[in-house]
Order: structure tokens, then sequence, then C-alpha cells
């Protein structure tokens, strides 16, 4: 493909923002065939689709992060996932520190196996669970919940709250004139917001007299002159980001994985009896189906070119990362789980220098729990009855998975 | 010449003709092994420096990418050179019972059941070893090796016991160990191998326990069976021994013993092909299921056909037995 010959795109101008979240899969494989940065009206911006463009444009130094109109909207600013410079430096200096590998190994255990045990025992006699909401959604908030300082946050909520937050966050659609398409969709996430701030303000104020070793009492504390902290306004953004995104994809991952394996008996059956595979499954549960499927962006800081395209200076670019993965060029038969396919490196957690700051802790918190899952439950079976939906185009995984076993 | 092995921060001597598993065993420095014939990859370990020859490594266990990424086989792979090894998920070899070669004397030859046999070895000085792991007699003339489950306790160190079934046209068996085998006859044995056996006693809770033997795959359970008992007299033990018909059952007055001096201790023989009274009948798998409603937090050993440990580790996961307590001896017969 040249400049001067451009692919009749047309057919993009039918699509809902309702096939996206339903199933993006086929929209992409098309783009990626026909144009792997290309302007999709429903979403009022460039999008970049295969593993090339998204590794590019992610690590590119003609480009800088910027957080989607509607995930800008629900957030507010500065979230860590689109700020530069200063500030990015100063929020990544702010949460990192709990989340270094080091960091991360003093603890996870510690913290995660006792909440997987927990969750098991409500269910492991019944021969019967949803694993979503009674398992993996459950374990994935509480654990990151106790982290956070929220101990006494329900489950509940938690999920209630990253549930609501997503739906804002990814309510795209664009009118013709640059409009969001339907602004009452950020009402539930403005509701969830302000519940949020009734609850952790308190927190805060306490935090701010009475430091602790929770991670959003760090943050306010960490670096900081003795007698100041950082002004709430200035981290709440990024603890949105942590409400959603962190709260939701370690149990979209664990998910995702599940019903992998439930796709490859004889895989399910290896990684029953081999735990030191659930690590290997669970990167192939996410490059299969990516939590984090198109939720973050670049925005170019001067005139480029990229895939064929001239982008002015100033354009925003959508990544795709779900559609990355399954990228023809780089897997055979990228639509299937396969366990035990080569494993290079994917884009599940993004690239670059706004590469997810949560991987190492996601990934041991999804393997613990699967860990203890398939220890207390090693004859897990999919209830057949049921079928299996995903959902989502900016963060995507299975609404239900409905299990059962022998007891 | 031999070049140095380094793992673990201790060095052995490994010929070029030697596996690294061989080396590393009979210095006393202990590695996860289990088959020693390259199929249960349980000996799967970073190369870190040197370089190896892969010998007859399989591709099903050792993959290109996992060869082009420094792993091998220890079983079955060859220095080229100096090398230096770490082991999958180990950060410090232990020291465990040293591999060594002895002269055997064979001590009795007895027909025990239908084409099986119970051969005893005697060893000038004792050899250490768990029970449940195995030895390998090299094949007179032929210079084939065979693997032998031992069913001694640790402490019958001077005796080893070994139960041998028939393989129609067997080198082993049909040319050797049941043609010609005589008390007094000498034979070259390489011992102990194996990871099928018993966590240490500290570590051993005298939580509950199934063992099923098919055939002579009763052997290393009778080992284990007893030196469970005697650490923990009350546990709760379910035996079984599966075999076709009742003429190939064996050593269950011995068996039945254990039931009458430990109170918690069921033998259940199942025959699966020739129905005789007063025995089950089917497989011992099938059986375990009918008779234990919940294993979880019992631990489960398997040792015989590949088919039946298969069916065992399904039974066993079924009745909820967490995957990581179930242990299964990894080697195959090779004979016939």
């Amino acid at each position: 493909m040249t400049t001067t010959e451009r692919p009749d795109l047309s057919w993009l101008d039918e699509v809902t923002m309702a096939d996206l979240e339903r199933n993006p899969y086929a929209t992409y494989e098309r783009l990626r065939a026909e144009a792997p940065l290309a302007y999709v009206p429903v979403l009022g911006s460039y999008v970049a689709s295969t593993e090339e463009v998204c590794r590019e444009i992610a690590t590119s130094p003609d480009f800088e992060a910027v957080i989607t109109p509607a995930g800008g909207r629900t957030f507010g600013h500065p979230a860590v996932i689109g700020v530069n410079g200063d500030v990015h430096a100063d929020l990544r200096t702010m949460i990192e520190p709990a989340l270094q590998p080091a960091e991360v190994d003093r603890w996870i255990d510690d913290l995660v196996r006792p909440i997987a045990r927990r969750y098991l025992e409500q269910f492991e006699s019944d021969g019967q669970a949803e694993l979503v909401a009674q398992f993996c959604e459950p374990v994935s908030v509480r654990s990151l919940g106790d982290l956070l300082g929220l101990q006494d946050v329900e489950s509940d909520k938690l999920r209630e709250w990253f549930a609501k937050l997503n739906r804002s966050f990814t309510n795209a659609e664009m009118t013709a004139d640059g409009e969001f398409a339907n602004p009452e969709g950020f009402v539930e996430g403005d509701e969830a917001k302000a519940e949020i701030r009734s609850i952790v303000d308190p927190l805060i104020d306490k935090w701010i007299e009475h430091p602790d070793d929770s991670a959003i009492s760090h943050w306010l504390h960490d670096g900081m002159p003795p007698g100041q902290t950082r002004d709430r306004e200035y981290i709440y953004p990024t603890i949105y980001v942590y409400l959603l995104g962190a709260m939701q994809e370690p149990g979209h991952g664990m998910a995702s994985t599940l019903v992998g394996l439930f796709s490859r008996p004889e895989q399910l059956e290896e990684v029953v009896d081999d735990p030191t595979l659930v690590p290997r499954a669970i990167a192939e549960g996410v490059r299969w189906t990516s939590p984090i499927w198109s939720a973050t962006a670049r925005i170019s800081t001067k005139p480029v070119t990229v895939a064929g395209v001239d982008l002015p200076e100033g354009t925003p670019v959508m990544m795709s990362y779900g559609s990355a993965n399954h990228d023809t060029g780089r897997y055979e038969a990228p639509t299937t789980y396969d366990l035990h396919r080569p494993p290079l490196p994917h884009l599940a957690f993004g690239a670059g220098n706004h590469a997810c700051a949560g991987i190492y802790f996601a990934n041991h918190t999804m393997r613990i729990a699967l860990e203890e899952l398939f220890e207390a439950i090693p004859n897990l079976e999919r209830d057949t009855r049921e079928g299996v939906e995903f959902w989502g185009w900016g963060f995507r995984g299975p609404t239900s998975l409905h299990v059962t076993w022998e007891v | 010449m031999t070049f140095a092995v380094t793992v673990g921060g201790r060095s052995v001597e490994c010929g070029e003709d030697q596996a690294l598993l061989d080396a590393c065993l009979r210095a006393g420095v202990w590695m996860p092994n289990s088959c020693n014939q390259g199929t249960c990859g349980t000996c799967k370990l970073h190369v870190v420096a040197g370089e190896v020859d892969h010998g007859s490594s399989p591709v099903e266990t050792l993959s290109d990418e996992e060869r082009c990424a420094g792993m091998a086989l220890a079983c079955q792979a060859r220095p080229r050179g100096d090398v230096e090894l770490r082991p999958q998920g180990t950060s410090a070899a232990r020291t465990a019972n040293p591999l060594r070669d002895m002269v055997a004397t064979v001590r009795e030859v007895s027909d025990i059941a239908r084409d099986t046999r119970r051969i005893l070895l005697g060893l000038n000085e004792p050899l250490t070893f768990d029970a449940g792991q195995y030895v390998e007699l090299v094949v007179p003339g032929s210079g084939e090796r065979r693997q032998y489950s031992l069913a001694n306790t640790a402490d019958e160190d001077k005796v080893l016991e070994l139960h041998v079934k028939l393989v129609p046209g067997g080198v082993a068996t049909h040319g050797w160990l049941f043609d010609g085998l005589a008390e007094g006859d000498r034979v070259d044995i390489s011992g102990p191998l194996g990871d099928f056996h018993l966590p240490p006693e500290s570590e051993d809770d005298g939580g509950p326990m199934v063992l099923i033997g098919g055939g002579t795959g009763l052997a290393p359970l009778v080992g284990i069976v007893r030196t469970a008992l005697r650490r923990h007299p009350e546990r709760e033990v379910v035996l079984y021994h599966g075999v076709r018909g009742e003429e190939e059952l064996y050593d269950g007055d011995r068996l039945t013993e254990l039931t009458e001096q430990y109170p918690n201790v069921r033998f259940v023989p199942v025959l699966s092909h020739e129905p005789a009274d007063g025995y089950r009948e089917g497989f011992p798998t099938d059986a375990f299921v009918e008779d234990v409603p919940s294993a979880r937090g019992w631990t489960g050993w398997l040792c015989g056909p590949p088919a039946m440990v298969e069916a065992g580790v399904k039974a066993f996961k079924r009745r909820r037995m967490a995957p990581r307590n179930i242990h299964r001896e990894k080697f195959t017969p090779a004979d016939a």
C-alpha cells in the first residue's frame, strides 16, 4: 500500500459501538488487513490495530500518552495513563515502589492466597459456581483493595465501582461534530465517583494525620517534604485508574484464561496436574483475550507518517492491544487458545514508558488465584448448559463462567 | 576425558559420554529426576554456561525452542566442555542418596504368581535409598539396562527385593530373569534413582493415603506403605492391588497382616478380567472412586501400566485430591 492508494474504508461508517462491544475481532481483523492505522468514525479517532503499528507508536519518540476522550471525561486530570513529562514521572514514582517485583514478592503470597482460599471455601462444596462473580472478580478486588487500604469497602462495592467506571470510560461513541454521542452514559460513572469520594475522602483525612502502610497512604506522603502531602485532587484520577483497570483486569485475565483452557480440555488437565504451567496459561489467556483491549491512546507530538498514513501534530491514536495480540503476522491461528504456542512477547500489558505498572502484581495475583482454584477443585468442568459470552471493546472478558464439579 | 559440571555452587566431574544427571547424582548433588529415559521432563534444567550434546533427548520432551533457550534434559545431555547448570525452580542443590554402581549377588528367585517373580539381591555394603525408589539392572551380554522398583523400606538396605513380571520376548525378563537366573549369580546394578518416595519424615503430616499398584507396580508401594505406617501407625491407608486374575495376586498375606497390625489400613485386591469369589471386580481406580467419597487432604501413589496411572490421576482428581499430592512412578516398561 502507498499513501496515494487509500483503500475504501467506507464500511467503517456502519460500525457501531454495540458491534465493537459485542465482538470487536471481525472489525479489527479487517482493519489489520486493509488499514492498520485507520480513522474509525464511531470512535472519532485513529486506531492502531496491528502488532507492528501498536508497538511502533507505543515506543515512538514522536508520540506521547493521551487519555481517550471518554476516559478523560471519566477520570479527570492528571491520570497516570494520560500524562507525560514531570507529572507522569512523579505519578509513576508514587505508584511504582509498591509494585516492584522484589517488593511484591515480599507479600503477594500472604496477601492473595488467604483471600483466594476464603472465597473458595464459600462454594467449593456446592458442586457448581459462577466463577466470574464468585471467584475471579472477588479475589482480584479484595487483593488490590486490601493493598490500597480499602479493607472496609466490601468486595461487591468494589466490583460495582469498576463496572460503572468501565462503562463510563468506554462510552466512546462520538458524533460527527466531535461531541460525545451518549452524554448520559457518564452519569453512572459520576455517581460511582461521588460514592468513592464519600468513602475515600475520610480515609485520606485519616492517612494525612496517621500514615500507615497502605498504598494510598504512601501515595500521599512518599517523596514529599515533612509535613506536606500530595493534594488529593492530584491523586484521585490515578485512584480511579486503579479502581477501574487494576481492580477489574486481573479478574478478566483469570476468567479468560479459564475459558481458554476449557476450550482445550487436555491443556486444562496439563495445567491442573502441573501448577508450574499456570503462568504460561495466563500469558496465553491474556494474549487470547486481552483484558485491556482498547483503552489507552497516544498523541503525535509532531507531523509524522505511520503505516503510510500522514498524521498532523496532535493526532490521537487509540492503541488496540487486543487486536495486535491476534495479528496473524505474528501468531499462527491467533483466535485459538494454545498453551503450547511459542511464547512470543505480547502486548496485553502495553509497551513503552506507559506500559502497565502492575504487570508483576497482576500476574502473580492471577497465578495464586488459579493455583488455589485448581488445588481445591482439580475436577473442574465448564457447565455446558450455560454459554460463555464475552463483552467489551475497551476492556474485555467473559461476563460469566458457569462451572461444575463432582463433590 | 572429563569436564567440570557446576550446579548450585558445587562442581562435579562428568565424563564426555556421561549424562549430566548421572554425574551429579553420583557425586551426591541432587537434582529433580524421575524417569531417566528422557520422557518425563522432570530433570529439565538451564545450561547457564557451556555447551551440551542433547543426545537422544526426545523433541516431545525438549522442544527446539527450549534447546535454543538453553534448556537441556539432565538425564540425556552430555557435556561438550565445562558447563554450568541451574535446575528449574530451585535455587540450591541439595544432597541426597548418591547414585552408585554395585555388584549384587542373587540370593533368591521365587515364582510368586503367574509370570511373576520375586528376586532378592544381596549387597556387600548397604545402599542408601528412600522406599519407593528404583534401581537399574544391567542385562548381561546386551548392555541394556532395565529399571525395577525396590519393595524395601530404607532400613532393609542389604538385600534388595524386586518384583518382576515376564514380558514375552523381553530381553531382560524372557531372556534372562525368567530364563537361567540362579542363586549366586552376580548382577551389575546402579541406584537408587527416581522421585517416587515419601517426603522426609519431618514433612510427613501423617495424612490419609491411597496407593494403587497394577501388577508388579505393587513393589514400591510395599516399601512406601510400611514406611508410612511406621511413621504414623494411626494414619488412614487404602492400598489397592489391581491384576487381571487371582493367579496374578501375590503378597496377600503380607499386606493383610498390615491391616491386622495397624487400625486404619485397608487392603483391596481387585481383579479386572477373571472374576473370582471373594474379590472385587473391575479396575482398582474405579474401586477407589466407589470406596472413597472425598480424597481432599489425601496423598495418592500410583505405580503400574500407563493407562492405569492415567486413570488413577483422573480418579484422584475426581475425588478432589490436590494434584501436587498425586505421586506417580514415571518410568515405563521398556521391555519387549
